[in-house]
């Protein structure tokens, strides 16, 4: 079972998240900041990661920076309630975004490709 | 093979080599070797390094302007013998040059750069010293500018082998010089890489290296002497297709299995745009004009190569009005795919004739990308390059189900 780290300062996305994918067959935890975030991945070895763009003390196109820094080919999908990020072009280190609704049908979509993304070695 | 060699400062190992390839280019390479040694100076002032002029036996004085350009680094001449030519050619001497230099990076830069800084050396350089095997620029670009990039290497390369670098063949380049053996030893070497196709050549061998690719922001566009995107087209687009349909082969078991795609890491990413990037301007009636032309010299080749609801949507694009002209992404991908599995079934001499073929449909794509994006902004017609790269991977298997075992 693939194991998805959510990032979102909003709790109750992390809850549609959360019960959402979990419907869906994944591991799901969470992290309601950026605090030791890389902490957080190393420890709980994630299989993906969605982060929340604008938190209330965290940028995300930030916290993108430093995972791909630190964990290379580690899946990340940029969740955003505003596309205007796309104009920062710290966003193209990440795999896909979606903006977020409460249907997730492309949110899951998106993860589904992630995780499927296949480079041989 | 290296036909002539001039080392005044006898260099036998440097830290860091640049190399400008070179042919006729007497008017630029001072001003190049003077940035290139400023921004060395700059900021590696502790690394020995090397400027070396890889050069097609100019007549102009090149060899004269690189020597005589006033900087303290020190400076090494490559030569091919006069009848050989080609950026390819002169990168191929270079690699033979720096099994002996051993260098620990190698920075490519074109001489014709008109606004080359001395901080470009860092921008393609320091990636390296931080972990990447190659690295590639991100110039600002105008929407149309480098529109074969932006229809065909760039799509077509990211659903092969899975890397999303959106300018791999842009001219310039870095890499760290244990890819040096890689790039020597590598398949698919012939003369269209000896010419153009040498830039998606070696972006394509790093990627099946599978070592960290890199994408550099610089912050300005790329300024070089004017030249008209669509001159000498037929001969860049037959170089950049040969390399691209040739490597395929060479690496079907690698990008067969390739799904989706994922993103590099950047550089520079707190750097800010500091130039917009010069416009450009298509006549996309005319190209329009010279898709249609295409029709009557190709559609009998056309009719072997493509699968027949290829060949019926191409029929239906042909009739549309200028006004309403679309050429959808799922037909071009196809398109694209189709040529490249005949590409490996024909004999090497009727090779040529179907990559010329597919030009007249390339500008067809041109004509469509620059309709629909005329009223974007860069970022939106970016976006649109995105979505084209995202049916090109959505519809690989079609290419995968085709490609002749």
């Amino acid at each position: 079972m693939a194991k998805i780290l959510v990032v979102d300062d909003e709790e109750h996305i992390r809850l549609l998240y959360s019960e959402e994918l979990r419907d869906a067959g994944y591991e799901v935890i969470t992290a309601e900041s950026g605090h030791k975030l890389l902490e957080r991945i190393e420890e709980e070895k994630p299989d993906l990661v969605i982060l929340d763009i604008k938190m209330v003390d965290y940028d995300g196109l930030d916290l993108l920076q430093d995972i791909r820094s630190r964990f290379y080919d580690l899946p990340v999908i940029l969740s955003t309630a505003y596309d205007t990020f796309k104009e920062d072009s710290k966003s193209i280190a990440a795999d896909y975004y979606v903006v977020k609704s409460f249907d997730l049908t492309e949110l899951k979509k998106k993860i589904a490709m992630a995780l499927e993304t296949h480079l041989p070695g | 093979m290296i036909a002539v060699e001039e080392n005044p400062q006898n260099v036998q190992q440097a830290d860091i080599v640049v190399a400008i390839p070179t042919f006729n280019e007497a008017a630029f390479i001072g001003r190049a070797v003077e940035i290139v040694g400023r921004g060395l100076r700059e900021h590696y002032p502790d690394r020995s390094s090397v400027i070396i002029n890889c050069d097609n036996h100019s007549v102009d004085g090149t060899r004269e302007a690189f020597f005589q350009a006033p900087v303290e680094v020190p400076r090494l001449y490559l030569s091919t013998e006069p009848n050989r030519r080609g950026k390819g050619a002169n990168l191929r001497m270079l690699l033979e040059k720096l099994t002996a230099l051993n260098p620990h990076a190698v920075l490519i830069l074109e001489a014709d750069i008109t606004n080359m800084a001395p901080v470009w050396v860092r921008l393609f350089l320091e990636p390296v010293f931080r972990g990447a095997a190659y690295v590639t620029p991100l110039y600002v670009r105008h929407k149309y500018e480098s529109t074969l990039t932006s229809t065909v290497v760039y799509p077509m390369l990211r659903c092969l082998y899975g890397r999303r670098v959106r300018q791999p063949d842009a001219g310039d380049c870095a890499f760290r010089g244990d890819l040096v053996g890689a790039f020597l030893n590598a398949p698919a070497w012939s003369e269209a890489v000896d010419g153009t196709g040498i830039d998606v050549w070696m972006g394509t061998v790093a990627l099946t290296c599978r070592v960290p690719v890199w994408q550099s922001l610089i912050g300005s566009p790329k300024r070089h002497r004017a030249k008209d995107p669509f001159a000498h087209l037929a001969a860049r687009f037959r170089n950049i297709l040969t390399a691209m349909f040739d490597q395929m082969a060479a690496y079907a078991h690698l990008w067969t299995r390739v799904k989706w795609s994922k993103p590099t890491a950047l550089f520079n990413l707190d750097g800010h745009e500091m130039d917009n990037p010069p416009l450009v301007e298509i006549n996309a009636a005319r190209l329009h004009q010279r898709f249609l032309e295409g029709f009557p010299e190709n559609e009998s080749l056309w009719r072997q190569v493509f699968d027949p609801a290829v060949m019926n949507k191409l029929d239906e694009i042909r009739r549309m009005p200028y006004e309403q002209f679309t050429f959808p992404s799922q037909t071009w991908a196809a398109v694209l795919f189709d040529a490249a599995c005949a590409y490996q079934r024909l004999e090497n001499q009727e090779r040529p004739r179907l990559l010329d073929s597919l030009i007249p449909l390339y500008l067809g794509k041109v004509v469509a990308f620059v309709k629909r994006t005329e009223r974007m902004s860069v970022q939106q017609a970016e976006d649109h390059v995105e979505e084209t790269c995202a049916i090109f991977e959505e519809y690989k298997p079609y290419l995968v189900d085709r490609w002749p075992s």
